[in-house]
């Protein structure tokens, strides 16, 4: 790891001093190691997770913690495959949070478009409240939004737990992606109005490509939000063959049937899984988008 | 339903949006005529932000000023009690004492999860590339794994008798033997446990955040900075703070706004124990509304909540929506 | 502009009005008139049945489907819930629908709060034919009752008693079941002395198990609370409930492991501490004998034993009586059927050949208490039918769930067992926070 260091240095320093070399050189290795530690102590919770997921039964708790199976095992997996509907769960996670991510996009798209690109009244009040929005504690709003989701009829259909993920995250959603619609230089848009585009086509050709980082991001953060989300599931499906995934992860802490922390580490796991490798295929997107960004800022 | 819960993903892009931005760039408006576009623009989410959050925080002040409960629910009959539920938290000397809490611990979340962001944003620069990589893979996983799942792992690291943190303290020899230490039966051990959690999964989307900012810098103000003669520190407090503090005052008010409101992490470690040590507001306020099914007074603290946050937040806010609308 | 908003603003009140109403329905009790169940025809209808994992097997559930099904021609939707984080509130949101599920299996602990607020019908005119010419056991009959009127149908019981693994208490010596505290504690020391495992516990006894320390304070004669003119009063500061707290107390710490001290028995499991061999007993419910046995295979019926906790007083220890019971959501689109349901489920087929035979619980009556005492009970069995006998339930108040939510009991136990507090300091802190809760403050 340290070998990469001085290569890096080489061409930032035209003129190498002696000194300063060693200094740096000394710099990078204790950066390195800072790297390392940082990287350790944050793996350390998923490596155990992990690491426990594996493990047989009699390995899970033991006095002197065991930090590689001698007998590693998919038992627990398979435990959990089998407890309650898993591959239904998922299929309903799926539904609703491609959902909540699309319509989060969509809906937060417009919105943050015209909160950027138009003036008009009222716009800095709106921008306000709806960062205030934001402010209220998530459980208190349980039972309000039961109540009016009651009254709608949209209590236990996949449209209605969609709305309620799509109305947490559509705030958040909105700021952020404005963001980016205001890093977006006016003379683009004002060459196009002088060819003659009209507002939807300047919207659809020209600034909605441009803003492609700022969805990538809505869509992560509106797919932990409905990815994870428990309670307000919980309450609103009515019909169990409709329940998401995490509704399945909290019955490994039945405290009827009991649990282990093997099944239980296990099912973390699945449950991450999906997370993790979203991330992994968007980050790259990710990256590549904002470096385009950072070439037309 | 609550954005609290999850330590957000996404910075990064408003990074890259709010930085291009150069000290005195040109500021231009958009010379458009009066048109309906924004109306049906915004109409879409406005429908959506009408119906499922307005409504309910209107109901939400409405059922405040009510004693509504189980029965409320059951039967429809309730009372309408003024500003009773408020008066009642006001003299509840609970309240104060997870005021107090919820600033103190919040105050610490934002501190530790905002000054870790800081020092990982400012080693994504300093690394080689194949470290850069390890260290953003591990960032990424990090805060991937969703809270419900990291709570139970937490639960399981730190379990008494089992729990391999203890193993592992009690290894160092430093502290005695801590094998059978209940972190959430210890005020002390709880708020640590619980601000390890929270930190942990804070961190990767604050430093990202901030490394994506901070890769916008133009090089030239490094370099003749350090023609100054200025050291490291000098470069990084005059250079990179002045042009990271857009993104940092934005990254700081999301986490105090959440930090604040932090919920499911407390509630899965420690339940707000032992003897209440670590029930703050938000907690409070859950117990209130879902154990004791008093929702007049929980949207009370609720309400009281967020006003609290509006007012402690505010100045702040007005900065961050001026600096939005220079851009 | 700021016309609009105001305009905004009261669409939305209105429409906020409008939920506050919708919920509101009629809630009308059918009062008064004896009713009679009898078998209405439901051909093309289905109810809804909620129960919980880990309640009723999935055999007896269905004896109870195909019955009624045979019975009313009617078809059930039965969900079996399986996660109980939250699980009150997904109840109390559920009864509070115009459509809600029919029938739900609620603990005895929970439903004085449903039926005194008013979501479940009120069963008193069908009280006889649901009955079935049983008594019903009290612990379970009493926490449904609210102002003489009944909520509930008792569903099953079950209670605690010592499970032992007879290896280990053989290997320390021991192979006289103890039946007096005495005889209880010369044991449990020498198999103390045998295994000297850093984690082992001769009798693993968590500090928030507030059931088995409860034992305890009955034991010494004391109560969580009682009922004087409409107004609870806590009792655990009573000179014999801080006796009682004392004795745990010393329980806990000499045979209980270190780190038990403040966790609940859910984590870890104590099923599991003794599948592992981590300790040579626990203070268990029925159907944790099979949870045992399928956690180690390797133990099997003869390993094991039960035997109710003797009392320091002489007698054994007062158990409490733990179950369920079935209430019938009070807007349920589908009353007669739902009662039908309840009625079976209550029937003597279901109660001795499932809810006991299959299950392991204890049934809901007397009447086949006796019945399956008079059939001989497998050895394993005995123990928790023994300690049936004398046993004691939490106060049948409307805010009782409150205090198990809060875990303030839970504080109470593990404050006590931990030596943070000293029983008397948290019985003083319970007793006035209790004294709130179930006065209703």
């Amino acid at each position: 790891m340290t070998a990469t260091s001085p290569t890096q240095d080489a061409p930032s320093d035209a003129r190498p001093r002696k000194r300063d070399t060693r200094r740096r050189r000394k710099l990078h290795l204790g950066v390195n190691i800072t790297a390392i530690v940082f990287c350790v102590i944050w793996t350390f919770p998923v490596y155990w997770m992990v690491n426990t997921a594996f493990k047989s039964r009699p390995e899970v708790m033991t006095a002197t913690p065991i930090f590689f199976s001698q007998h590693p095992t998919l038992a627990n997996f398979i435990a959990a495959f089998k407890q309650s509907s898993f591959l239904l769960d998922l299929r309903n996670s799926v539904i609703v949070v491609s959902g909540a991510v699309v319509l989060s996009i969509v809906v937060g798209a417009f919105a943050a478009a015209a909160l950027s690109r138009f003036h008009f009244r009222g716009r800095r009040t709106i921008m306000v409240l709806i960062l205030a929005v934001q402010m209220l504690p998530g459980t208190a709003l349980l039972i309000p939004t039961f109540l009016v989701f009651n009254s709608l009829n949209l209590l236990g259909t996949y449209f209605g737990l969609i709305l309620a993920y799509v109305a947490s995250v559509l705030p958040f959603s909105i700021w952020v992606m404005r963001g980016f619609f205001v890093a977006i230089p006016y003379e683009i848009e004002e060459a196009a109005m002088v060819d003659g585009a009209g507002t939807w086509r300047i919207l659809r050709s020209i600034l909605f490509p441009l803003v492609i980082p700022g969805v990538i991001a809505t869509s992560i953060f509106a797919f932990i939000t409905a990815w994870n989300e428990y309670l307000v599931a919980y309450t609103f499906m009515k019909d169990q063959s409709m329940y998401t995934l995490p509704i399945w992860l909290a019955s490994f802490s039945n405290p009827q049937t009991g649990t282990d922390f093997g099944g239980q580490m296990a099912a973390s796991v699945l449950f991450s899984l999906p997370v993790v490798v979203f991330f992994l295929l968007i980050q790259r997107k990710l990256v590549a988008g904002m470096s385009a960004g950072a070439v037309k800022g | 339903m609550s954005p609290s819960t999850v330590p957000v993903a996404s910075g990064e892009t408003m990074a890259a949006a709010e930085s291009p931005r150069q000290p005195g760039a040109p500021r231009s408006g958009p010379k458009r005529k009066r048109n309906f576009a924004p109306l049906w623009l915004l109409s879409p989410a406005a429908l959506v932000l009408l119906t499922i959050t307005v409504a309910p925080i209107v109901l939400l002040v409405f059922l405040s000023l009510t004693n509504y409960d189980q029965k409320s629910l059951f039967t429809g009959e309730f009372a309408e009690v003024g500003l009773g539920q408020y008066s009642s938290i006001f003299t509840d000397p609970e309240f104060l004492r997870s005021l107090v809490r919820t600033v103190l611990f919040a105050t610490a979340l934002v501190a530790g999860s905002v000054a870790i962001g800081m020092g990982i944003s400012q080693l994504l620069t300093r690394l080689g590339t194949v470290m850069r990589y390890v260290v953003t893979i591990v960032l990424i996983f990090a805060w991937a794994v969703p809270t419900v799942a990291s709570s139970l792992v937490w639960d399981w690291l730190f379990q008494p008798g089992y729990g391999v943190v203890n193993w592992l303290l009690t290894q160092t020899h430093l502290f005695g033997d801590l094998t059978d230490v209940d972190w959430a039966q210890d005020p002390v051990l709880a708020y640590l446990a619980i601000w390890l959690l929270i930190v942990w999964q804070a961190v990767p989307f604050i430093g990202l955040t901030l490394n994506a900012a901070q890769t916008q810098v133009p090089e030239e103000y490094f370099e003749a900075a350090r023609l100054d003669g200025a050291s490291e520190w000098g470069i990084y407090w005059r250079v990179t703070i002045h042009f990271l503090k857009p993104t940092l005052l934005l990254v700081t008010i999301l986490s105090v706004i959440w930090d604040f409101n932090v919920f499911n992490q407390i509630w899965l470690v420690s339940h707000g124990g032992p003897n209440n040590a670590t029930a703050t507001l938000g907690i409070w306020t859950y117990k209130t509304a879902f154990i004791g099914f008093h929702l007049g007074e929980g949207a009370a603290i609720a309400v009281v909540t967020t006003v609290l946050l509006m007012i402690f937040t505010a100045y702040y806010i007005r900065n961050l929506v001026r600096s939005g609308e220079e851009l | 502009m700021r016309t609009t908003r105001f305009t905004v603003i009261g669409a939305v009140s209105t429409a906020a009005v409008l939920a506050l109403s919708a919920c509101a329905g009629n809630a009308t009790n059918s009062t008064g008139a004896k009713g009679t169940i009898g078998t209405p025809a439901g051909a093309g209808k289905t109810i809804t049945v909620w129960a919980m994992r880990g309640d009723l097997g999935p055999d007896t559930l269905n004896a109870i489907n195909t019955q009624f099904t045979k019975e009313t021609g009617a078809k059930v939707d039965l969900q079996v819930q399986a996660s109980w984080e939250g699980i009150t509130t997904k109840v109390t949101t559920a009864l509070a629908t115009s459509n809600p599920p029919d029938v739900f299996d609620l603990g005895n602990t929970q439903i004085p709060s449903y039926a005194a607020n008013g979501g479940l019908l009120d069963l008193t005119p069908y009280k006889k034919e649901l009955q079935q010419g049983n008594t019903w056991l009290t612990g379970l009959e009493l926490p449904a009752t609210v102002d003489g009127k009944l909520y509930g149908v008792p569903t099953f019981a079950g209670d605690r008693a010592v499970i032992y693994n007879k290896k280990i208490w053989a290997a320390a010596g021991v192979t006289k079941v103890p039946t007096t505290y005495q005889a209880l504690i010369a044991d449990l020391d020498k198999i103390k002395a045998a295994n000297t495992a850093s984690d082992f516990s001769a009798f693993y006894y968590p500090g928030q198990y507030w059931y088995a320390g409860m034992q305890w304070v009955w034991d010494a004669g004391g109560d969580i609370a009682t009922l004087n003119n409409g107004k609870w009063t806590s009792g655990l500061s009573s000179e014999k409930a801080q006796q009682g707290l004392n004795d745990f107390k010393t329980f806990q710490n000499t045979y209980s492991s270190v780190a038990s001290r403040t966790v609940d028995i859910h984590k870890p499991e104590h099923t599991q501490m003794f599948a592992d061999g981590k300790t040579a007993a626990i203070l268990g419910i029925p159907t944790e004998i099979s949870t045992i046995k399928k956690a180690n295979p390797k133990l099997t019926d003869a390993d094991l034993g039960t035997f109710p906790f003797p009392g320091k007083s002489g007698k054994t220890q007062p158990v409490m009586i733990g179950g369920s019971d079935w209430g019938i959501a009070a807007k349920s689109q589908n009353k007669e059927l739902a009662l039908a349901w309840t009625k079976i489920a209550a029937s003597p087929d279901i109660q001795n050949n499932y809810v006991f035979a299959k299950d392991g619980w204890i049934p809901n009556s007397v009447e086949y208490v006796k019945a399956a005492q008079a059939t001989g009970l497998s050895p394993l069995i005995t123990g928790f039918f023994a300690a049936a006998l004398t046993s004691k339930s939490t106060p049948a108040a409307a805010n009782w769930s409150t205090i198990e939510g809060d875990l303030s009991i839970n504080q109470l136990f593990s404050s006590i067992a931990s030596g943070t507090k000293s029983p008397a300091d948290a019985a003083k802190a319970f007793d006035s926070h209790a004294d709130s809760v179930l006065n209703g403050n």
